[in-house]
């Protein structure tokens, strides 16, 4: 159902809907961008014209089909060009016109290769315009758009105005790259927003929740923990401008993106300390969202998780240099509150550990928290489950909302029943919509409503639901320290009785719905399938032993494997509920396949709109299509989000007469607190900067580009062809460059086109870029060069360009505005902390201590060019530089064969000029016995990674040979349980 | 003093970079002055020729002279560039043009230390198999397993210790479904994505 367009909506269709304009149009998130942009595409949808839809994501693709379906555009609809399309369907579907999306990469090589009618294109549609920079695809998408077609529109839009904040005048130059002369911007704060929206305001109940007493100390803890990192990097590099770096400002995501770029110039010299730093201060943040979102066991599992790998580093020994953070005391807090949000160890359990490690006087603390936690230990003391290991008390706190959730929706309860009962006609149906952060959390509030025990007393409601979590908890744990003791025993009890499908006691006193309980079985189901899989971790894989030292970890892995000789202790049945058998297993499988969307299916379509809880996660512009969809009266924000205020406003606005009660609900005193309103502030400062921006700015007459600068060209041309001694037919051929495909996912394809160089796209064996019938160019940025000398990757791939190219070159690409230069020795010395390992290898008999430490990238570096005397290097500070390289090394110069530059080396790859998953590739040529020699033949052979997973052994071998194979298969089949035999 | 080029261990030094303060920084080697073309003989068929970039800038015609005397000896000819000015966008891009011409290699150094270490290593690899820069066979499991998964975007080592206690063997996560991969602590739906595109989309698409 089509929602009616507000005014502003209308007002701003109004501005940008001509098709004689090219415009950019910034508004606030939640406002409904994507149904302004769907009814634009629905006025422009004809067969007649060609529509280009240029950077959305392919769930925005889906989303945007679907609502043009809903608004009545759906023959043929928005039509979606991706990958795995052919070059000739293609063709054919750009000559029938009508709405498409493409990806950026595909289009680029399209208009390259003109298999696009540039000309006819009767506009483009580019979304995420803040994102595009002079380097992004879009600009060489909008030059090559321009070059050929100055009459069709282009529309960007963008929802992100915080994105458009750095630099000198960041607008300025988005309109630059895009050749856009006209902006409008929409903040919340605009007139014509604030009078529509203001006209009718939901009934909102904000409800501020404390955090529990545990939760409100590991939230201190880890913010010291954030002040410590923070501290620390700002010392360790005073010479930065990092004043501005604080740790309220570090809650948010862009947070990285800034000390990245303070430290970018640097980036190569700084330390692994430094880079470890950044990381942390990462590691942090997410630390504090999962603390308020994920139940108590499921923090716990991940500091562990963290811990363990942190400890060990890539090699398997014992890490250098460990996050600071993690060796505070702040940190100890962290581990042991979070721990004592799960379970305590009773005074006997506990004095064996405290025996073996002295943790910073823990017995006070213990006592302490003994005092503390009394009350609730009391409580279970009664009714200790036979699964529970001796010793064990589950505390199992559960997180506050949990509780104001339930209290809310019982008054919501009340409030429908008293409505009802006043008989009055209203509309909109009974279902409570509760908004989540994430899908994570979202799943598990539905788990907690269908489970909870609503008599029980307040913190205890969600018990049910949590002893299942710990149980499973255990469960992973155990196959955890089995993992650890080294594959002293092998494998756990073989699992073969069937039993009984999860127990899924019906919540009948909840009052939810039949279809919701339905629901809930399947996933917990699939929650027991979940198990069943964790339950194959590997037994017989040998990590390096957890050093003995003063971490705070060994707490964890003690009593690892006090449960672990629980378990093996208990008897084969109790373990049965454990895991799910064999034969089940497809069947779950199938049911999991045939609910890709459960939320929706389940929920839209079958439910009677009565009484229902419907949980969802926020996400993009599609939730308003859910609030129209729903209808709801009852909406509960179990976190806060800025958008998502404003989509109700939108909803309530859009649907007069309809009474909107919203409850919104924060931590009091938490970091979600303070994001919020930040956030909040955050936006409207950048609303304001580019409005500001917009006011003052200047903006560049465009010339006609595609008749000036070729015949300024065409004069340049005849003087240097006069200076080579009249080699005239050179000359009138513009200079051209063959580039592979997959290169179009960096810059320089793009620059190399902006300064007039012809681009060639091809799907090239050998080589990134052929520049003459000679010349051959690998280019490797830094990360590239390291990665790929590390894989080996670097050597055949010289060794194929010797073998084809006269002069085959390996262009080493710095970044621009990064550091022009390879990681300084001192920092080797500094990480080794030997002075000897600064020369790595040395003359004889240290051949140990070069081993120890990793050869520098400049000794291979070294090393390539004895073994390649022919390889020229090419130093580059940027793309811009490199494409004043090529083009001097093309002066005087015959222009190469594209078919010739094909061919070369084509002859092992019988699918040369097919579309190519990188990803994919780049994983397999990762496992063992897969060279870069053979990985073109196994693609030949199997589809896909997984495919290659699950062939025999025998099978591996046939294609890889018997040893690689060998090697191969035993790689991906490590640490399975032998399920077969 | 004359000597036999390239027959001992040493490096042999052109005696006019008697005061070039690189020399300093080459260590763990052996050196002596010789009577040579090139400013360094690291092997019997490789030479270095030494410009610092500052010194370019004020007589630009010195590398060439000594280029044109090096004439056609040496099989690898390197062109060692020390890089110390801010500006040197454009003369690098001259020196790669006249190097590539000359069928000279260029490498660039950023301190003395840098350049020392080069010219070290020259020597000391001479004779050694290029083994260090070819495929590696001989890993253990868990550095394997790390670089194959973290080779996907947005998979960290958390990622990949969480997707083995919880998953098992490298089967079993390619087996995995996106609703038990997004169960996972620290698993997002882009995170999942890109984990699902590299294990089951194609390699190839037939076009």
């Amino acid at each position: 159902m089509a929602t009616p367009l507000l005014s502003f909506h209308k007002d701003i269709l109004e501005q940008i809907h001509d098709p004689s304009t090219s415009d950019l149009l910034i508004l606030a998130r939640g406002l409904g961008l994507r149904r302004l942009i769907c009814t634009l595409m629905k006025i422009y949808d004809s067969p007649r014209n060609l529509v280009l839809l240029v950077n959305a994501t392919p769930e925005e693709e889906t989303a945007i089909g679907e609502e043009l379906g809903i608004i009545g555009c759906r023959k043929p609809g928005l039509r979606v060009v991706g990958y795995e399309m052919g070059k000739r369907d293609r063709q054919d579907l750009y000559k029938k016109g009508g709405l498409i999306s493409v990806t950026s990469r595909i289009l680029v090589v399209d208009m390259l290769q003109s298999d696009i009618p540039a000309e006819l294109i009767t506009g483009i549609i580019v979304l995420h315009a803040e994102r595009v920079t002079a380097l992004s695809l879009e600009a060489f998408i909008v030059r090559l758009y321009r070059e050929k077609n100055t009459t069709g529109f282009l529309k960007a839009f963008s929802d992100q105005p915080e994105y458009i904040t750095s630099g000198m005048s960041p607008l300025k130059n988005i309109m630059k790259e895009l050749q856009l002369r006209t902006v409008h911007i929409y903040p919340r704060f605009h007139q014509s927003i604030k009078d529509t929206l203001e006209n009718r305001k939901a009934d909102v109940v904000e409800l501020y929740q404390r955090l529990t007493e545990p939760m409100e100390a590991i939230h201190h803890a880890i913010v010291q923990c954030m002040t410590t990192t923070l501290s620390e990097l700002k010392r360790s590099h005073t010479s930065l401008d990092l004043d501005d770096l604080t740790v309220e400002s570090a809650y948010f995501k862009a947070f990285d993106a800034v000390v990245r770029r303070q430290l970018d110039p640097v980036w190569h010299k700084v330390g692994p300390k430094t880079k470890q730093l950044v990381n942390d201060l990462a590691t942090l943040r997410r630390l504090l969202t999962y603390l308020l979102t994920y139940d108590a066991l499921a923090f716990h599992e991940y500091l562990e998780t963290l811990v363990a790998s942190n400890t060990i580093s890539v090699t398997g020994a014992a890490r250098q240099n460990q996050s600071p953070w993690m060796l505070t005391d702040a940190a100890n807090i962290i581990f042991q509150a979070a721990q004592r949000r799960c379970y305590t160890l009773s005074r006997k359990a506990a004095d064996r550990p405290s025996a073996v490690i002295d943790l910073v006087n823990d017995e006070d603390a213990w006592d302490a928290l003994d005092d503390m936690e009394g009350h609730i230990r009391r409580l279970t003391a009664k009714s200790p489950k036979s699964w529970i290991p001796n010793g064990m008390d589950p505390v199992l706190e559960e997180l506050p909302k949990w509780d104001l959730l339930a209290d809310v929706l019982q008054e919501i309860e009340g409030e429908i029943m008293r409505q009802e009962s006043l008989s009055s006609y209203s509309r909109g149906s009974n279902t409570v919509l509760v908004m989540t952060s994430s899908a994570r959390s979202s799943a598990l509030v539905s788990d907690f409503l269908s489970e909870m025990d609503s008599d029980a007393p307040k913190g205890k409601r969600g018990r049910k639901m949590m002893e299942k979590k710990l149980r499973r908890y255990l469960y992973w744990k155990g196959g955890l320290a089995r993992q650890k003791r080294d594959g002293k025993n092998q494998g756990p009890p073989e699992f073969s009785e069937p039993r009984a499908s999860a127990s899924n006691t019906p919540g009948s006193s909840t009052g939810l719905s039949e279809a919701l309980m339905k629901k809930d079985k399947e996933r917990a189901v699939r929650t027991a399938n979940r198990r069943r899989i964790r339950g194959g971790a590997p037994s017989s894989s040998a990590p390096s032993k957890p050093k003995e030292g003063l971490r705070p970890e060994l707490i964890v892995l003690d009593d690892c494997e006090e449960i672990t000789t629980f378990l093996a202790s208990q008897s084969a049945s109790s373990l049965n509920d454990l895991s799910v058998p064999d034969g089940d297993f497809d069947i779950l499988k199938g049911i999991l396949a045939s609910q890709l969307d459960p939320d929706f299916d389940t929920r839209y379509g079958l439910l009677a709109p009565q009484q229902t809880v419907v949980v969802r996660a926020y996400s993009d512009d599609s939730d308003d299509q859910v609030l129209a969809e729903i209808q709801p009266k009852f909406i509960v924000m179990l976190e806060p989000s800025l958008e998502f205020v404003r989509r109700i406003e939108v909803y309530r606005n859009s649907n007069p007469g309809l009474g909107v009660r919203v409850y919104f609900m924060v931590y009091q005193l938490s970091c979600e607190e303070h994001k919020y309103l930040a956030g909040l502030r955050r936006e409207k400062e950048s609303f304001e900067r580019l409005i500001k921006e917009r006011g003052s700015m200047l903006l560049p007459i465009y010339e006609d580009k595609s008749l000036g600068s070729k015949a300024g060209e065409q004069i340049i041309k005849t003087i240097s062809s006069r200076l080579a001694g009249g080699r005239k037919e050179l000359s009138t051929q513009i200079s051209q460059v063959i580039v592979d495909m997959r290169e179009f996912r960096s810059t320089l394809p793009s620059m190399l086109h902006a300064s007039g160089v012809l681009v060639i796209p091809a799907t090239l064996t050998v080589g990134d870029y052929v520049l003459t019938p000679d010349i051959c160019v690998e280019r490797k940025s830094i990360p590239d060069l390291i990665s790929s000398f590390n894989s080996g990757r670097l050597y055949t791939q010289c060794e194929l360009m010797s073998v084809h190219y006269k002069q085959p070159i390996l262009l080493i690409e710095f970044e621009e505005n990064k550091s022009f230069s390879l990681e300084t020795v001192s920092e080797t010395t500094k990480t080794y902390a030997k002075p000897s390992t600064k020369y790595p290898a040395k003359k004889s008999g240290t051949s140990a201590e070069s081993e120890r430490a990793p050869p520098s990238i400049q000794s291979k570096l070294v090393l390539l060019t004895l073994h390649f005397p022919r390889v020229r290097i090419i130093w580059s500070s940027s793309p811009y530089a490199t494409t004043d390289v090529f083009k001097d090394l093309k002066i005087n110069n015959s222009e190469p064969d594209p078919t010739r530059a094909i061919a070369i080396g084509a002859e092992e790859d019988p699918e040369a000029g097919a579309g190519v998953n990188a990803a994919a590739e780049e994983l397999l040529r990762c496992l063992p016995g897969v060279t870069a020699k053979n990985s073109k033949y196994v693609m030949s052979k199997v589809g896909s990674v997984r495919q290659l997973c699950e062939l025999s052994r025998e099978e591996v071998q046939g294609i890889l040979g018997v040893e690689p194979g060998n090697l191969c298969w035993d790689f991906m089949h490590r640490g399975e349980r032998k399920r077969t035999r | 003093l004359v000597i036999q080029p390239g027959a001992g261990n040493n490096i042999i030094v052109n005696t006019n970079q008697r005061l070039n303060p690189v020399l300093e920084c080459i260590r763990n080697i052996g050196k002596e002055f010789g009577d040579i073309v090139p400013d360094f003989q690291v092997g019997r068929t490789t030479c270095i020729l030494f410009l610092s970039l500052r010194y370019h800038r004020l007589h630009p015609e010195y590398i060439h002279t000594r280029i044109e005397k090096l004439g056609r000896s040496y099989n690898l000819r390197i062109l060692l560039i020390m890089c110390d000015v801010t500006e040197h966008q454009e003369l690098i891009r001259e020196l790669t043009k006249v190097c590539l011409i000359n069928n000279l290699t260029v490498i660039v150094a950023w301190s003395n230390d840098e350049a020392g270490q080069y010219i070290a290593t020259f020597k000391q690899f001479e004779h050694k198999p290029p083994d260090l820069i070819k495929e590696r066979v001989d890993k253990d499991y868990d550095s394997l397993l790390r670089t194959a998964l973290t080779s996907i975007n947005k998979v960290n080592k958390t990622d990949v210790e969480t997707l083995r206690t919880s998953l098992g063997s490298f089967a079993d996560i390619a087996k995995a479904s996106s609703d038990v991969l997004q169960t996972l602590p620290g698993f997002g739906q882009v995170k999942v994505k890109r984990i699902k595109d590299a294990f089951e989309r194609p390699f190839r698409n037939k076009a």
